[in-house]
């Protein structure tokens, strides 16, 4: 949380009500998130009654609990009709799920986490689950590995060395490891990762930069493993892959040329381009 | 014996003639065999109910899958003519791994990969070794999805009906079986309530609550076609 001092208490407290009813239980009383938070009954009440009013939360008539309010679902399409990485990558990441036939995601690493801002579903006639919204622990995704190793070395070294939660037996959980494989990914343009975040799924992702060169995040192709990565990604989805990623680039005003060379040089070619 | 008529009455099977203290080992190959063969009929049985549980916090494919990789597991069995059981789960759990997608497949084909190289080549064994080919299974499925009691996984299933499994040891095989079924399908019923914290269920946090995990429904069944192996005698023996 770091420096609090110019911040204002009563607007980081109806935060932290907010999250609290988004974390777990959907409905909570008065006293439960006084307790969860910390904090007196009566604050709590005129936080939940100012959150009510703006339609942030609202009240189960017939429990008296909080619950989230749909003034949220509002804010939350703005954030993402705002998103400019998102906002761009729509018709790219159609074309890259129709040429490879597999799901494609994009996503941008926050803190410790990767927000999946926008989902492709794979062409085909599955039932599969929109993943807009789904935050996923940055090491155990290629998107956040990809996103990752473009940061500088100090935000590198901090992503590193930080808690790495254990999603599966195959997730890296190893700082020395991690940081081996971000070097890897540097050098070969796109990252990988199969098992990692779920059992069964792989993903094949390369970074997204801006102008200046730096990373705004990444999209990959995501799918069951023994289609997206058999043996390894194929050198064909990862040529779609690193040419949309370019593109893509482009349009977010990266200069052409390689992106992301003018930080970290890659001590070798790209692999697969 | 009364009692035993009335057990075998419920379960529908003729029950006791296997598995007593002082038998020979009561398992082989003909056992594990009974049991891919039921399970996949259990399975196939089940497939919509194990769709329609992953529709609701997957991606809708876990009946689907497990009931193709069921089915090649028994043309397996089907052409596997003299193989130990060990080998026979071996192979099954290969198939598995080939043939189911999703994370069923890693996660069932492991298990039973790791079950067939605990029995190594012996040709018959007793409860203590299905046991610890079971717990060897379950090894497997927490090495490679490292989750947990409680995290509404297929371990959610395995975990119980193991400990039921150890417990009741003394009890016979069948009983033991019995009551390993029993503590599978209580563990299934109990992941309803459960948040996933693994998985793509994970993904979806409070969304995954009020459904039964599909993982932890198709080990319960597993266990059933287990029970059924053990108490079912074959007509030509």
């Amino acid at each position: 949380m770091g420096d609090r001092r110019d911040t204002i208490q009563s607007v980081d407290r109806a935060a932290r009500i907010l999250k609290a009813l988004a974390a777990g239980s959907p409905r909570l009383g008065v006293s439960e998130l006084g307790e969860r938070l910390g904090l007196a009954k009566t604050t709590v009440h005129g936080l939940l009654r100012t959150l009510e009013r703006q339609d942030l939360v609202e009240q189960d008539p017939e429990t008296g609990k909080y619950r989230l309010g749909p003034e949220l679902l509002q804010l939350g399409n703005a954030f993402l009709d705002h998103h400019e990485l998102r906002g761009r990558s729509l018709v790219w990441a159609d074309t890259l799920a129709e040429r490879v036939g597999e799901a494609v995601r994009v996503g941008v690493l926050y803190g410790r986490r990767v927000l999946v801002v926008h989902h492709v579903f794979r062409p085909d006639d599955s039932v599969q689950i929109l993943e807009v919204g789904a935050s996923v622990p940055w090491h155990a995704s290629a998107l956040g590995k990809v996103h990752a190793a473009y940061l500088s070395a100090d935000r590198r070294r901090t992503l590193v060395s930080g808690p790495l939660q254990r999603l599966t037996g195959r997730t890296i959980v190893e700082p020395h490891a991690l940081a081996l494989a971000l070097e890897e990914v540097a050098a070969a343009g796109f990252a990988t990762e199969a098992h990692e975040a779920v059992i069964g799924e792989g993903e094949v992702a390369a970074a997204v930069f801006d102008h200046r060169g730096h990373p705004v995040g990444a999209i990959g192709v995501v799918g069951p493993v023994e289609r997206v990565l058999p043996a390894g990604p194929s050198a064909e989805l990862v040529v779609a892959l690193t040419d949309t990623a370019k593109r893509l680039s482009w349009e977010m005003g990266a200069r052409r040329g390689r992106p992301g060379t003018v930080l970290h040089p890659g001590p070798r070619a790209g692999v697969g381009g | 014996m009364r009692l035993a008529k009335v057990t075998a009455v419920t379960t529908g099977v003729s029950a006791g003639r296997r598995g007593r203290r002082g038998a020979p080992p009561p398992f082989d190959a003909a056992f594990v065999a009974r049991w891919l063969r039921g399970s996949a009929a259990e399975i196939a049985a089940h497939r919509d109910f194990l769709t329609q549980l992953d529709a609701a916090i997957g991606d809708a494919d876990h009946g689907v899958n497990m009931d193709r990789g069921f089915a090649a597991v028994v043309s397996v069995v089907a052409a596997a003519d003299g193989l130990s059981p060990g080998e026979l789960l071996t192979q099954a759990g290969a198939t598995l791994v080939l043939r189911v997608g999703g994370a069923a497949g890693p996660l069932y084909g492991s298990a039973l990969r790791e079950a067939g190289r605990s029995l190594g080549e012996a040709s018959a064994f007793g409860l203590p070794e299905l046991t610890s080919a079971l717990e060897d299974a379950l090894a497997g499925i927490v090495k490679l999805g490292a989750a947990e009691e409680g995290d509404k996984t297929i371990v959610d299933a395995w975990t119980p009906a193991l400990r039921a499994l150890r417990d009741a040891r003394s009890a016979g095989a069948v009983a033991a079986l019995h009551a390993a079924r029993v503590a599978a399908d209580e563990g299934a019923a109990l992941t309803t309530p459960m948040e996933a914290r693994k998985g793509r269920a994970s993904y979806l946090g409070a969304r995954s609550v009020g459904h039964q995990d599909p993982g932890a429904a198709s080990t319960s069944l597993l266990f059933g076609a287990l029970e059924r192996a053990a108490a079912e005698v074959p007509p030509d023996r």
